[in-house]
C-alpha cells in the first residue's frame, strides 16, 4: 500500500501527460489553402501530418495568374486557413468573399521592401490569357532572406489556429529555416564567384533574386515553349550589345530550337524554376538545390 | 345567482354597442400601461442582447449612440466615416480581431450592409436558402428583407444612385441575390449583405469598364477613356475588369467591431483610443445602449404617471356613465321592485352586470397583451430600433 502512495504522484504525473498528447493528437488536421506550391510546401513543413494543404490553381497554369471560380472560392471558404503570398500576387482576392479571418499575408512584414514594376509589356502564354507583370514584382521567396520570413508568418499563422500545436510547428519550423538558410549561404557563395556577371532571365520573375544575391540580370519576356518572333531575336541581339551576357536563365527547360537559337548568338540555357506550382518530382527544397546547381554552372 | 348573471347577460346584450363601449374602455385602462411595459422590456431585451454581443466598437468620434446605432442596428448615420487603416490599426496590435462594417447604403428601404464574411459567423447568421457570398456583385438577403422585396436566389436587386444629379456619386449596381439568411429575429433580418468589396465598387471606388481597342499609349484612347462602357452588373464574362484605386488602407467603413481575444486586451485596446487627438474613438456598446435604455425608462416613467392619471380620470368617467345609467334605469328597476324582487336582487343584478363588464374587458385585455406579445419584438425592431 505505502509502495503505491510512494508511486502516485508518477502515475499522476503520466497520467497528465498522456491527456496533453492525446489532446494534442485529437485536434482535427489544420485545413491549409496555399496560394501557390512555396507556401504550402512551408506549411507542410511545419505542420507535418497535423495538416492537409492543398493549393486550388491546377497543374498546368501559373498560380500567379489563375482565377477562381465560385466553386473554387467555396473550397477555399471551407478551409481553416488561407495562406497568401502578398506583393499583389493573388490578383483575384478583390474579386471574392473570404473570411479576413482565414486569411495570413505571409510577405506584409517586408512589405516596404517590395519591388515596383513600371511598364511592363502585356502579353500572352498559357491558360491564363493576356497578363502584364506590371505592379509589384511577386516571386518574393526567390530571395531566401525573404522566404524565411514568408515560412515565419506561415508558422505563426498555423499557431494561431492551432495554439496547442505550438511547440510541434516551432519545432519544424526551426528545421525549415536552416534548410533556407542553407540554400540562401550557397546562393550567395556562387553568386560570389563572378559578382557583377550579366546574366539575361527569360520572364521577369527574377527581381528578389537579383536584388538579394547581387545578379546582374536582365529580363525579355519570352516562355519556354513559344519560339519568339523576328522582333523580339533582334531586340535580343541590341540587347546583348549593351548586356553582354552569356546565360539566359529560364522558369523552365526551353524547346530545343528555341535553346539551339540562343545558342548560335552565344547565349547558353539554364532553368531556374521558381517552383509556383508543385513539381512532377522532388519538392521544393530540391528544385532550388537543383536551381543552384544550374546557376553554379554559369558562374563556373 | 345563476339568474342574476342570465338577466345581467341578457341586458348587457339588448344594450350591445353600450356594452361593447364599456368593455373596450375598461380593457384599454389595462393594455396601455401593460403594453407600454411589454415594448419597453422587448426593447430592452433586444437591445441589451445585441449590444452585449459586440464588445467593442470602433468609429469616428462624435456621437456614440449614432455610432451605436449605425453598426448595430444599421440606421441612417451622419456620423463621419473611417477608413481601413482602423481596421488594420486594431489587427496589428494583436489584441482584437476587426470586423469593417459599411453602412452606408440603402434600397429600397433596407439597409445595404458591406461585411466580411467573418461578420455571418459573428452574428451566427446561417443560410435558409442558396449559397454564401463567393464574387464580387452578389449578395444575400436578411429573412425579412427577402419577403418584403419579393426576392429569392438567383433573382438580382438593382441599387440606385443617391442623388439623380450626382453623377460621379454613388454606381447603381445590379446586385446577383445569392443566398437568403434564416430568421434571426435581430436587425440582420433586415438588411442586404454584401461583400465590402462591393459595396466599394457602390462608393465608386472600384469599378469595371470595356477596355478600348486601340493601343494603351494611342493618343486616341484618351478620348475613347471618357466614352468607355462602366458596367453596372458584375457577370462571369467582366468580372476580370473590375479593379480598385487607391490605397485600400483609405477605403471607407462606418465603423469596426472588434473582438478582443480576452478582458485584458478588451482593456489595453481600449487605452490606444484615449487620445484627445485620435479621429477615432471606441465605445461599448453595451454602456452607449444601457445610456439610451436610462432615457427611455424616464420616458416610460413619464408615461406610466400620465396614463395613471388619464386611467383614474377614464375610470371616473365611467362611474359616472354608470351612475348615470342607473338613473336613467329607475323606472325599470321599479318595475323589478314591483315584480316582487328584493332591493338585494337589484343590487345583485347590477352587479352581476358589473362583473361581467370586468371579465370581459378582462379577457380582451389579456387577448391584446398576448396578441402584442407576439408581435413586441417585430415592432420594437420595425419602429423603435430600425
Amino acid at each position: 500500500m505505502r509502495r503505491f502512495f510512494l508511486f502516485l504522484p508518477w502515475l499522476m504525473l503520466v497520467g497528465v501527460s498522456l491527456a496533453q498528447a492525446g489532446a494534442v493528437t485529437d485536434s482535427p488536421k489544420l485545413k491549409i489553402i496555399a496560394s501557390h506550391y512555396p507556401l504550402a510546401y512551408f506549411a507542410e513543413r511545419i505542420g507535418g501530418n497535423r495538416v492537409v494543404v492543398n493549393q486550388p490553381s491546377p497543374p498546368g497554369e501559373d498560380p500567379a495568374f489563375w482565377k477562381p471560380n465560385a466553386k473554387a472560392v467555396g473550397d477555399m471558404q471551407k478551409a481553416d486557413l488561407i495562406l497568401l503570398n502578398g506583393a499583389d500576387y493573388e490578383k483575384w482576392l478583390p474579386r471574392v468573399s473570404l473570411s479576413k479571418f482565414k486569411l495570413a499575408d505571409t510577405s506584409a512584414t517586408f512589405r516596404n521592401e517590395f519591388i515596383r514594376i513600371e511598364n511592363a509589356v502585356t502579353h500572352s502564354h498559357g491558360p491564363g490569357g493576356m497578363h502584364s507583370h506590371e505592379g509589384t514584382a511577386f516571386t518574393t521567396w526567390l530571395d531566401f532572406g525573404q522566404a524565411g520570413k514568408q515560412a515565419d508568418a506561415t508558422a505563426q499563422a498555423m499557431i494561431r489556429k492551432r495554439p496547442e500545436l505550438k511547440t510541434l510547428f516551432l519545432e519544424n519550423l526551426k528545421t525549415l529555416q536552416a534548410d533556407l538558410a542553407g540554400l540562401d549561404a550557397e546562393l550567395k557563395a556562387i553568386a560570389a564567384l563572378k559578382p557583377g556577371l550579366a546574366l539575361f532571365a527569360s520572364h521577369p520573375v527574377y527581381q528578389y533574386l537579383a536584388r538579394r544575391y547581387g545578379l546582374n540580370l536582365k529580363s525579355v519576356h519570352w516562355e519556354p515553349n513559344e519560339m519568339p518572333g523576328k522582333e523580339e531575336w533582334e531586340e535580343l541581339q541590341k540587347s546583348l550589345a549593351a548586356h553582354p551576357a552569356r546565360w539566359m536563365i529560364w522558369e523552365d527547360r526551353p524547346d530545343p530550337e528555341i535553346a539551339d537559337k540562343l545558342q548560335s548568338l552565344g547565349l547558353k540555357s539554364l532553368v531556374f524554376s521558381p517552383c509556383a506550382n508543385r513539381p512532377e518530382s522532388g519538392d521544393f527544397l530540391e528544385v532550388m538545390k537543383e536551381n543552384l546547381e544550374n546557376l553554379r554552372s554559369a558562374m563556373h | 345567482m345563476q339568474h342574476d348573471f342570465y338577466l345581467a347577460w341578457r341586458y348587457l346584450r339588448h344594450h350591445r354597442t353600450r356594452s361593447l363601449i364599456l368593455i373596450v374602455c375598461l380593457s384599454l385602462l389595462a393594455v396601455l400601461p401593460l403594453a407600454l411595459h411589454i415594448l419597453l422590456d422587448e426593447g430592452e431585451r433586444l437591445m441589451t442582447a445585441r449590444a452585449e454581443a459586440t464588445p467593442l466598437l470602433v468609429g469616428a468620434k462624435g456621437s456614440a449612440m449614432d455610432l451605436t446605432f449605425n453598426a448595430l442596428y444599421f440606421s441612417e448615420s451622419t456620423q463621419t466615416r473611417i477608413t481601413m487603416a482602423e481596421a488594420d490599426r486594431i489587427a496589428l496590435t494583436g489584441w482584437a480581431d476587426p470586423l469593417a462594417i459599411h453602412a452606408r447604403f440603402r434600397v429600397k428601404g433596407h439597409p445595404l450592409v458591406g461585411v466580411s464574411l467573418d461578420y455571418f459567423d459573428f452574428r451566427r447568421l446561417s443560410l435558409w436558402s442558396g449559397q454564401m457570398l463567393a464574387m464580387l456583385g452578389e449578395c444575400v438577403l436578411g429573412a425579412e428583407a427577402a419577403e418584403s422585396l419579393g426576392l429569392k436566389p438567383g433573382d438580382s436587386l438593382l441599387t440606385s444612385p443617391e442623388n439623380l444629379f450626382d453623377l460621379a456619386g454613388v454606381y447603381p449596381l445590379k446586385l446577383h441575390v445569392v443566398g437568403v439568411l434564416g430568421k434571426s429575429h435581430s436587425p440582420d433580418d433586415q438588411a442586404v449583405f454584401v461583400d465590402l468589396q462591393t459595396a466599394w465598387v457602390m462608393e465608386g471606388l472600384g469599378h469595371g469598364h470595356a477596355e478600348a481597342a486601340s493601343s494603351p499609349f494611342d493618343p486616341a484612347d484618351l478620348a475613347a477613356d471618357a466614352k468607355r462602357v462602366t458596367y453596372t452588373e458584375i457577370t462571369p464574362e467582366n468580372l476580370d475588369s473590375f479593379h480598385f484605386h487607391g490605397d485600400p488602407a483609405n477605403y471607407p467603413i462606418s465603423a469596426v467591431i472588434a473582438l478582443p481575444h480576452d478582458h485584458k486586451s478588451g482593456v489595453l485596446l481600449r487605452g490606444r483610443y484615449l487620445s484627445a487627438e485620435d479621429a477615432a474613438q471606441i465605445v461599448l456598446p453595451l454602456e452607449s445602449t444601457r445610456g439610451l435604455l436610462q432615457n427611455i425608462f424616464r420616458v416610460g416613467a413619464l408615461f406610466d404617471g400620465v396614463l395613471l392619471l388619464v386611467g383614474s380620470a377614464t375610470l371616473l368617467v365611467l362611474g359616472l356613465v354608470f351612475a348615470l345609467s342607473l338613473r336613467l334605469r329607475q323606472g325599470e328597476i321599479h318595475t323589478i321592485f314591483l315584480l316582487g324582487c328584493s332591493r338585494a336582487t337589484v343590487v345583485r343584478l347590477v352587479g352581476a352586470e358589473i362583473l361581467l363588464l370586468v371579465v370581459a374587458g378582462g379577457a380582451l385585455s389579456w387577448a391584446l397583451l398576448v396578441w402584442i406579445q407576439c408581435y413586441a419584438g417585430d415592432w420594437v425592431r420595425h419602429f423603435v430600433i430600425s
